[in-house]
């Protein structure tokens, strides 16, 4: 071994080691733990019952029925950040150097931490003293301040409960693109401007395809984020009512914790691992080898 | 003359629209602030009101003296402090060489890193809770601090690794050529240049600590739990102390607020570094 590679081994040893002992050794764990009929509080007596607890998170009507409602909740918060964000950022890079006090108050969110932004969106949405339908009701938008029961109605709760993601995020997505609309030369937007395209047709044809690459990270990075969600819904509903809100996250909490269930809970986290684990592979191929190349 | 003042009338329109979507976003926590400030029977009054119509401050003193937040308080704090130097401690060396000594070995490892980043936490609580439980440390400090340091070291990497990116690797060859090992020239000569960067990395990383709420929630009980659980209790255990809630929500939020804001240009910068890098 020469002695440059001895110097890469041992300034990696420690991240390696705490990794292995941290990432690695659980995340084996968890997958040998899924094959095993075992509960929580005696982990030491178990039972080989190979991939039955695969089969019965797979065919069980509440996980199924939670993982759809992730998809929901990730696919709806993700619109509303990426809209909001998005315009946002171009409302920011059309005030040529004048929005720097905007920018710095619009970030505020994002040092809020989780569960304080969960608490106070149930302080705004809950039943009787939730203000925000108060301020509907001035708007003249509802006629009683009753009328919408964001988080007690199973219908609508798990939409609501992403207001709390969409206010907390939305800075994300609009410091980061406006990070890439900075980048855009601006004379290739001059030279389609003298070309005769309309701010729509620029728009479109320079500002959109050259943004691709800051679009995909985003989407990527907070859909990954989005579907892994726990403190935020757990802290206005704790899954409620009657399990509507109850995402992937939640209910391998719920059986783990709740019903003791150590061998499903591994099973169901073995699978959400898989799924973000594609996702991973996705982002790895599409953003950031083609930056390293 | 017409060309400027045509472009004004846009300008003005876009100053406006960008007005009310910046209030709008702060509008939700500029309450909260409110909140905090009123009597406590007042916070759950019909119809609400916007602003406090007396200014009190019964909520924080009932928070303040109340025998789990100031103790969660300090849990918090430290675990995110130690978190932090673990953190730091493994990732700047790791990062360094992933970076400047590119071979295999290093880009398979700031690959695993990444992936790590895609962990969902409810995956590595579960493992982690009987690990934890096997070795004796489940709702202790440094049992805490180890699950938080398997998110921490991710994201300390590759912030590190973005930022030592920009570091030439004539640098450390001239050192070298001064006399210095590999070593001391990471130390002597590196660091001292990167301390902008490790200080940005080490705010996230404790933030990441100060916020996490699941492994705490599964992995601590009375003597350990940090501010996020003790808040987060507020709801069930005491009701809707709503009052009590929103004065320990300021406590808990307002300093890191404070803290970013006084450092957003650096931060920004490492926000959307480490985004679009990792």
């Amino acid at each position: 071994m020469s002695d440059e590679d001895r110097f890469v081994l041992c300034m990696l040893a420690p991240a390696v080691a705490i990794l292995g002992l941290l990432v690695a050794y659980p995340v084996g764990l968890l997958i040998f733990d899924s094959f095993f009929k075992v509960e929580t509080i005696t982990p030491h007596i178990r039972e080989w019952v190979g991939l039955q607890n695969y089969i019965d998170a797979l065919t069980s009507k509440r996980v199924a029925e939670s993982a759809l409602r992730t998809l929901q909740y990730s696919v709806f918060a993700l619109f509303f950040e990426f809209t909001f964000g998005f315009c946002a950022a171009l409302l920011f890079s059309a005030m040529v150097g004048q929005s720097r006090w905007h920018r710095t108050i619009f970030a505020l969110p994002l040092m809020v931490p989780p569960i304080v932004a969960g608490l106070l969106w149930r302080f705004l949405l809950v039943g009787n003293i939730g203000i925000l339908n108060y301020g509907l009701v001035q708007l003249g938008l509802i006629s009683d301040p009753n009328e919408i029961a964001w988080l007690s109605s199973e219908d609508i709760v798990i939409y609501s409960v992403s207001f709390a993601d969409i206010w907390l995020t939305t800075s994300f997505v609009a410091l980061v693109s406006y990070a890439g609309l900075t980048n855009i030369p601006k004379d290739l937007l001059e030279a389609a401007r003298i070309d005769g395209a309309n701010a729509l047709k620029r728009f479109w044809h320079v500002t959109l395809p050259l943004m691709r690459p800051v679009i995909a990270v985003v989407v990527i990075v907070r859909g990954v984020d989005a579907a892994k969600t726990f403190d935020l819904i757990w802290i206005q509903t704790q899954g409620g009512p009657r399990h509507a809100s109850e995402v992937f996250s939640m209910n391998i909490y719920q059986r783990m914790v709740r019903f003791g269930d150590l061998g499903e809970a591994s099973a169901s986290g073995t699978l959400f691992l898989l799924v973000m684990m594609v996702l991973a592979g996705i982002a790895y191929w599409k953003i950031w080898r083609p930056a390293h190349a | 003359m017409h060309r400027v003042s045509r472009p004004s009338v846009s300008g003005i329109l876009i100053n406006a629209a960008a007005l009310v979507l910046v209030l709008s976003y702060a509008l939700p926590y500029i309450y909260l602030l409110m909140t905090s400030i009123k009597p406590a029977a007042d916070v759950q009054q019909i119809p609400p009101s916007f602003f406090p119509a007396v200014i009190s401050f019964e909520n924080f003193r009932e928070v303040l003296q109340s025998s789990t937040l100031p103790k969660a308080f300090i849990n918090s704090l430290t675990v995110a402090m130690l978190t932090t130097a673990l953190s730091l401690m493994v990732a700047v060396p790791a990062a360094y060489v992933a970076t400047q000594y590119r071979r295999r070995i290093t880009t398979f490892f700031l690959l695993f890193a990444l992936v790590t980043r895609m962990v969902p936490s409810v995956s590595l609580g579960v493992p982690l809770f009987q690990l934890l439980k096997s070795i004796g440390l489940l709702d202790t400090i440094p049992g805490l601090v180890l699950a938080h340091t398997s998110a921490a070291v991710p994201l300390a990497l590759l912030l590190m690794s973005a930022f030592f990116e920009g570091v030439p690797k004539e640098l450390e060859e001239a050192a070298r050529m001064d006399g210095c090992t590999r070593f001391q020239a990471f130390r002597k000569i590196i660091l001292p240049i990167i301390t902008g960067g490790i200080a940005v990395t080490a705010l996230f990383t404790f933030i990441t600590s100060w916020n996490e709420f699941l492994y705490a929630l599964l992995l601590t009980s009375e003597s350990t739990k940090t501010a996020p659980i003790v808040i987060a209790e507020y709801n069930s255990v005491y009701g809707l102390a709503w009052g009590a809630m929103t004065a320990a929500a300021v406590l808990y939020s307002l300093p890191v607020i404070i803290v970013t804001l006084a450092l957003q240009k650096q931060i920004v910068g490492g926000l959307t570094f480490g985004a679009v890098k990792g």
